[in-house]
């Protein structure tokens, strides 16, 4: 549930007019709060070391936050750390330092287990590459995902995504025999599998023609916004970021991005 | 989708190299079943014969295990023919014509003579008498049953009993008459007898046995020792062995064809199957012991204990070879094993990909891990099973030439309790063999491979 608004307990308000042992009145106030972010960046720091031993930084972010249900177009030129940053969100790395608070989780703080299954349950991944499992029809790729969370794999649901995105009559076609528009469309139905807060999406147009282009964006904002779902693409196709109510440039808050050594490749 | 689910697929992704991985698991599996079931059936075949009731052979000098193996397994060659006397001299007053004891008849509880020689459709031929099947048993210490028919009887001379297996492989029924060869399948054919009694299944020898009436056996031609020699005096006797009416005829006939017996001088048996007796004041073994050193100590006969050399034999040669090739068989199990760790490693770079992509869909380190093994697992299981049925198959396929030859049934339900362990075996070494490739796996980079070009 969006956290729009907080209950609290207000101070007893003492009738005076009934005299001293008059019963206090308990009541409820109802103050409006801003949304939790569902991704919270303070202070990460990320560096790699070189083959010549020389320590690299990729990421140096004071700030960053997704607030639930915002949709937010992340652009960078190559080399600002995007990767890096999305491999940080998602558990796949650990920062060097700072907090990534992941529904308010600070996943830089647990191991590896606890990340994984942090991104399991929060996070719905989609890749530049769709990255679907070959061997595994289009249903299979989405129940594999539903593997590894908390829940309990449901089929009705996974079929009930894939219909979502227009796929009821592919369920069991391998990716092999699906179209680029359709792999990608299957990995849109994967990535919401758990009922994620957020999705991160790594450049989802960068491999499919403009035709295709517009539909996958569509379909992501289109299903994220149905399902409340907070929305991180990373593009650095203009005509994409454009489309977006939240466009940020990578640069304008990750230092290491304009930082000479930061234009090293990672 | 389950872990077992995900390594299915996996393993139906790579499916051409996941069936010959676990084919050539299957053959290594089936070779060892085969080496396992037919040795156990080998043991069994030669432990059966060491229950038939008699627990000393008396036969002609020589080699004892040859003794044993002709006398009880009808494999090999008789050494020799050793003189009715001898025979004789294990009988009690009642049981000869001079109505003396014979030498060792106190330490004897029963004596059954046989002769070998013959041969009837690759069968051996065995003359002897009706104390084979009412004094011995068959195997497991329960007296002999008849399928149909009944014993020899000492009156009908051209009587015959057949072996379970011999009656199944000839398709003769009570009534039917027979003829045996002299010395081989092609050698001169004797006068028919005529089949008596068929002999339920022993799983011993006995089954692929032609057992005749003796008196018939030596009325054949060839069967009798000839008069010169028996004039000559150059049959042997044991030592004091005495046999004052030898040359004179036996008191029985075959009435109804009018045969008369060979008279005893000129007759001599292959083997007598001996259970010893107890004298007083000693126990069954030293009886034995002593009957045994009496008798090899003589010039005439030797006495071979079938226990002690079938257990010889099993010692020196058949459980060293058996365990040879198991050994053999082993070995190609573990190349089998090994192939699927090959298989593995070679498809690890393939796998790398699908672990990166499941590791960031939030499967945990131990997931991939776990993926792997069970793959392994699922290869060992699948080629294990596949190996088990094949194996007995295999041993189903050559099963009635072991039940005809070995004298053991053998089907494809033998079985050898050392299979129990098998598939456990095979499911511990396919998860040694799988640990390489599920390190390989645990330890993916998945940002180096989920990382696209932009």
């Amino acid at each position: 549930m969006p956290r729009h608004f907080e209950f609290c307990f207000a101070e007893p308000h003492r009738d005076t007019r009934g005299g001293p042992n008059s019963t206090p009145v308990r009541f409820f106030v109802i103050t409006p709060t801003m949304p939790a972010p569902v991704i919270e960046l303070v202070n990460v720091r990320k560096s790699f070391a070189m083959p010549g031993g020389e320590a690299v930084n990729v990421l140096d972010i004071d700030s960053f936050t997704v607030a639930q249900g915002e949709h937010c177009a992340l652009e960078g030129q190559s080399g600002s750390g995007k990767s890096t940053l999305l491999n940080v969100i998602s558990g796949i790395m650990r920062p060097d330092s700072g907090k990534v608070l992941i529904d308010s989780i600070d996943v830089a703080r647990l191991d590896e287990a606890r990340r994984d299954r942090v991104r399991a349950d929060t996070l719905g991944l989609v890749f530049q590459q769709f990255n679907l499992l070959p061997g595994f029809t289009a249903l299979e790729n989405v129940l594999v995902a539903m593997a590894f969370g908390s829940g309990r794999p449901n089929k009705a649901r996974a079929i009930g995504l894939l219909a979502a995105v227009g796929l009821a009559d592919r369920l069991h076609h391998k990716p092999a025999a699906l179209s680029i528009g359709q792999q990608q469309r299957v990995a849109v139905a994967r990535s919401l599998a758990n009922r994620p807060r957020a999705i991160l999406a790594d450049e989802p147009t960068a491999s499919i023609d403009a035709m295709h282009q517009q539909q996958v964006i569509d379909l992501l904002r289109t299903t994220c916004t149905e399902q409340g779902v907070a929305l991180v693409v990373v593009t650095h196709a203009h005509e994409v970021a454009k489309q977006f109510p939240r466009r940020v440039r990578l640069e304008d808050f990750n230092r290491a991005a304009v930082h000479p050594a930061g234009e090293a490749r990672i | 989708m389950s872990l077992l689910g995900i390594a299915w697929r996996n393993i139906r992704q790579r499916l051409l190299t996941s069936l010959l991985t676990s084919l050539s698991l299957a053959l290594g599996v089936a070779l060892v079943v085969a080496t396992l079931v037919t040795g156990g059936l080998v043991q069994k075949a030669f432990e059966s014969g060491s229950g038939l009731g008699y627990n000393m052979i008396v036969g002609a000098k020589g080699s004892p295990l040859q003794l044993v193996l002709n006398s009880v397994y009808f494999i090999s060659k008789p050494i020799e023919n050793i003189p009715w006397t001898v025979y004789q001299a294990f009988l009690p007053a009642i049981a000869r014509l001079d109505g003396i004891d014979g030498q060792f008849a106190a330490s004897t509880q029963t004596a059954v003579p046989i002769c070998m020689g013959d041969y009837f459709r690759g069968f051996r031929v065995v003359g002897t008498n009706a104390a084979m099947f009412d004094r011995l048993t068959r195997g497991d210490g329960q007296p002999f049953i008849f399928m149909s028919g009944g014993n020899l009887r000492d009156s009908d001379f051209f009587d015959g009993v057949l072996g379970a297996t011999v009656a199944a492989q000839t398709g003769l029924k009570v009534g039917d008459p027979f003829a045996p060869t002299h010395g081989a399948d092609d050698g001169k054919v004797h006068d028919p007898f005529t089949v008596k009694g068929i002999l339920a299944r022993t799983d011993t020898p006995i089954d692929r046995g032609v057992f005749v009436n003796m008196e018939g056996f030596y009325l054949q031609d060839g069967h009798a020792k000839p008069v010169d020699s028996v004039e000559n005096g150059e049959h042997a006797t044991l030592e004091n062995a005495v046999d004052p009416a030898a040359a004179s005829p036996a008191p029985r006939y075959d009435h109804d064809s009018g045969h008369e017996p060979l008279p005893e001088a000129q007759r001599e048996v292959t083997a007598v199957l001996l259970t010893t007796a107890s004298l007083p004041g000693l126990p069954a073994e030293l009886t034995a012991m002593g009957l045994r050193t009496a008798i090899n100590e003589g010039r005439d006969a030797q006495a071979a204990l079938p226990i002690a050399e079938i257990r010889q034999l099993l010692d020196l040669f058949v459980r060293p070879l058996e365990l040879l090739l198991l050994f053999v068989t082993a070995l190609v199990v573990l190349v089998s094993a090994i192939g699927i760790l090959v298989s593995m490693v070679g498809s690890s770079l393939e796998r790398s990909r699908d672990v990166a992509i499941m590791r960031a869909l939030g499967a945990r380190r131990f997931h991939v891990l776990t993926t792997v093994l069970i793959e392994a697992v699922l290869l060992a299981v699948g080629g294990g099973v596949t190996g088990w049925v094949l194996g007995h198959l295999l041993v189903g396929g050559v099963g009635s030439w072991i039940t005809t030859n070995a004298g053991v049934s053998a089907s494809v339900f033998s079985a050898s309790p050392v299979e129990a362990l098998l598939v456990p075996f095979l499911i511990m070494l396919a998860i040694v063999a799988a640990l390489l490739p599920a390190i390989a796996a645990y330890r993916t980079d998945v940002a180096k491979w989920l990382q696209g070009p932009g």
